[in-house]
């Protein structure tokens, strides 16, 4: 606790003493997320009571409106796979039909058609609001934790994350409430938690193979500055995948051919993880799937997934033609990610690379302490020795232009905050207006590119057709989000922008989400009214059932008793019902009638007590 | 509990250019990208000079170091940041370098007027265009190989010649030897694609 400062009256104020600011760092997975503190330079991430610091990337949605996140939700959710989302961070960002594999919920797509609608017991929900509920008990986490107030939190997201992915998952940020301090690349976050005491220049590549998506980013840390030379990956390949390679394996073996409900679906994933996570220690491990017994080998593993493994050294081939950097110039290998465990995945990338590659560190717990010590310094502490953070733009920036042509405007792997402007004209009289479509990728045609929004450009001063020349500026932030400006050059005049996102939310919706949500909060509250009523009220009738028990007949005569016992079963009738003032009304009466009993017990009481001794006893 | 503030819309903000053109707005070392790097304006370049300065740059400009202060300033920052990162692209490449000098010196590097290219020149594009295509066709890599080998070479006698002529302030020629460069710039980019293609990366 800081020591006040008292001045003698009439002196200057005294400066206040600068507190500790607190931030959160959070590893928002496709398995499992995870949040850290730091403070100084040191961090660690935090746990529950029980100690366990992992909290799945699962919830699970009650009929009664219920929401419950992480182990709880996949104990609860064993018996109910269409209410239990996992792996979400995969629906992020993403349109209906990128969907390409079976999910044991009903998948829908919203009004505007793009993003998709999760159908749970507690109505559809967008993946937004899933990921949101995870980011809440996060958040719960860090506030129980630390006791000063929270100035935001660093929240990663895979460096190969396009601009609609980390326009999500920043949007399910604010619905949680949580003030993003940055967007924080999981392989950049990697490299501040390996690299911290890095005291000459090297090269390095960060192989980050998570649950749901792969990133691999070729870095260049000095002292003072981590820079990303060129990133790339693949947002839907990971773990899952490597899941879904030993699951077909195994109905093949099993030669079961029809399509598996959910539930059996369920376990023969359970059952492929086992086998896998087996593997890492063991050359062959016994597999059984219902009536199926087999054994598996680490070759047969191996050879399953070789090809998911050649699509990741791939990446790394085109990430080093992008930095220009030729593979002996690579220092070291940092693996991150649960899937890196995988004997198989370590041993090809140290072939591909020629080196040795680092697992020493957790690769579980690497990014959330990366995105700490980011917070920690992003939160405003200042410690003279900071690390700056050179992101890059993972996927080239561009617009639709005639013939359904993508034309880039920012390159990928360019180095943000970045911004590039580029003019238009009308091409009719008047024309007020005008509308850009923005894309991502890095093919020629706008269909082989990702959609990312419409900008329409209103107030546009009218001129002649080709008069007016209307300056647009692509602004790609720290965070790789992007914004759009246009001012018509010869007027100044500055044109408004409304985007209209392809597979995101619209800022309407999520102003209308967070009203929910309150509404939602206040019932919350209603309801832990009710359930405190009913608690205090079944105490009452249990006291005074026990006191009746002993002293009612004796000490009440018959009326006495039944009005009190009238009173208990009104009081017993009311628990049953929801109405919380109704129920305290009556307990408290119930109280009121009751104390002329509690006044006879306390006199016998007294009477038994002092009866036997004599007065001068209590001299 | 938590602090929730809304960037303010950008509407106003934006009132120099983002290109690398130059404006002639007031005293401002962000104007000239040789000013900002404080380096001599000149096609030769000190290219340890220019990552250390722009390692400076970054350490006072970027967002990064203004998280907890005003709105305002923090847009500053991303707009400094920007330009820095603008500056430091055009004048790292030596082809971008070229167009902005001649920028500088009230040249227009895009306007394009065929009567300026030499006949010879043109010849030479489209045969090594079709080239080019034959090899990627074929799939030979080492004819692919060989031809980056050789527009290497042309590209850096280009250069050369670049650096001589605005140094001599022959801006005309040294306009003409730009489009040069911006052609085998190209075309080197495009071999590089044809060999990703064949490789299969």
């Amino acid at each position: 606790m800081a020591l006040l400062n008292i001045s003698e009256p009439g002196q200057s104020k005294p400066k206040a003493h600068s507190v500790r600011k607190r931030a959160l760092g959070i590893d928002l997975g496709t398995t499992n997320s995870l949040v850290a503190v730091a403070s100084e330079g040191q961090a660690h991430t935090l746990c529950d009571h029980e100690g366990h610091c992992l909290v799945p990337s699962v919830v699970h949605y009650g009929a009664n409106g219920e929401v419950t996140v992480g182990d709880d939700a996949i104990a609860g959710g064993a018996e109910d796979s269409a209410n239990t989302i996992s792996s979400v961070k995969r629906l992020m960002g993403r349109g209906v039909e990128d969907i390409d594999y079976e999910l044991p919920y009903q998948i829908s797509a919203d009004a505007d058609g793009g993003m998709p609608l999760i159908g749970t017991a507690a109505g559809d929900k967008s993946p937004v609001e899933v990921s949101a509920e995870i980011l809440r008990v996060l958040a719960q986490r860090g506030q129980e934790e630390l006791d000063s107030e929270i100035e935001g939190a660093v929240i990663t997201v895979p460096a190969y994350f396009d601009e609609a992915q980390r326009q999500a998952t920043k949007d399910a940020a604010k619905l949680a409430g949580i003030k993003v301090l940055r967007l924080l690349s999981e392989p950049t976050a990697a490299a501040v938690a390996y690299g911290l005491d890095r005291k000459q220049e090297e090269t390095v590549i960060i192989y980050d193979l998570g649950g749901g998506t792969f990133d691999v980013s070729l870095m260049r840390l000095e002292q003072g500055v981590f820079k990303v030379l060129a990133t790339g990956g693949d947002a839907a390949l990971g773990g899952d995948d490597l899941d879904r390679a030993l699951m077909q394996w195994i109905l093949a073996q099993a030669g079961i051919e029809e399509k598996l409900s959910y539930g059996r679906r369920n376990v023969l994933a359970a059952v492929a993880r086992r086998a896998k996570h087996a593997l890492t220690e063991a050359q062959t491990t016994e597999v059984t799937f219902e009536n199926w017994q087999g054994t598996l080998s680490r070759d047969v593993f191996n050879g399953l997934i070789d090809g998911l493994i050649d699509k990741t050294i791939k990446a790394c081939r085109r990430v080093l033609r992008d930095a220009r950097v030729d593979i002996s110039e690579i220092a070291d290998v940092v693996m991150v990610g649960g899937s890196t465990r995988t004997p198989r995945v370590r041993e090809r990338v140290a072939e591909f690379f020629q080196c040795e590659v680092h697992t020493e560190i957790d690769p579980d717990k690497v990014v959330a302490v990366g995105a700490a010590l980011q917070a920690d310094v992003l939160a405003g502490n200042k410690y003279g020795d900071e690390i700056l953070l050179l992101d890059v733009i993972p996927l080239s920036l561009g617009i639709e232009t005639m013939g359904g042509l993508m034309e880039k405007i920012i390159p990928r792997n360019t180095t943000i905050p970045v911004a590039r402007a580029q003019q238009f004209t009308t091409y009719k009289d008047g024309q007020t207006a005008m509308s850009l479509h923005v894309l991502q990728g890095e093919r020629e045609l706008v269909s082989d590119c990702r959609s990312l929004a419409k900008f329409e450009l209103k107030g546009i001063p009218p001129m002649v057709a080709g008069a007016a020349v209307i300056e647009v500026t692509f602004q790609v932030d720290a965070d790789g989000l992007m914004e759009v400006h246009a001012k018509e050059l010869s007027t100044g005049i500055a044109s408004s922008v409304v985007i209209k996102p392809s597979f995101g939310l619209e800022e309407k919706d999520i102003e209308r989400m967070i009203t929910d949500s309150f509404d939602a909060a206040a019932s919350d509250k209603e309801a832990r009214a009710l359930q405190e009523s009913r608690v205090e009220a079944q105490r009452i009738i249990e006291a005074l059932e026990s006191a009746l028990d002993k002293d009612g007949k004796s000490l009440l005569s018959e009326d006495e008793y039944d009005v009190l016992e009238q009173g208990m079963s009104k009081l017993r009738e009311l628990i049953k019902g929801e109405d919380s003032s109704a129920i305290q009304d009556a307990a408290e009466a119930l109280n009121e009638t009751s104390l002329l009993f509690a006044s006879r017990r306390m006199d016998s009481q007294i009477k038994t007590a002092l009866a036997g001794h004599k007065i001068e006893e209590y001299d | 509990m938590w602090l929730w503030r809304k960037l303010q819309c950008l509407t106003s903000f934006y009132t120099s250019t983002d290109n690398p053109a130059v404006s002639r707005s007031e005293n401002n070392h962000f104007n000239n990208y040789f000013t900002l790097f404080g380096l001599n304006e000149g096609f030769g370049l000190d290219r340890s000079a220019l990552d250390s300065q722009y390692k400076a740059l970054q350490s006072q400009y970027h967002p990064d170091k203004f998280a907890d202060a005003e709105d305002s300033q923090r847009l500053k920052a991303l707009q400094q940041t920007s330009l820095v990162n603008d500056a430091y692209e055009t004048l790292k490449s030596p082809l971008k370098r070229a167009a902005y000098l001649l920028k500088l010196n009230d040249v227009d590097p895009e306007e394009h007027n065929q009567a300026h290219f030499g006949e010879a020149f043109l010849i030479r594009q489209m045969e090594l265009r079709e080239a080019l295509e034959t090899l990627s066709a074929s799939e030979d890599i080492d004819g692919l190989e060989a031809m980056k080998a050789e527009a290497g070479k042309e590209k850096d006698t280009a250069v050369a010649a670049f650096e001589k002529q605005f140094m001599a302030k022959e801006f005309a020629s040294a306009k003409s030897t730009y489009n040069q460069m911006q052609f085998l710039f190209k075309l080197l980019d495009e071999i590089d694609s044809v060999e990703e293609k064949i490789l299969d990366y």
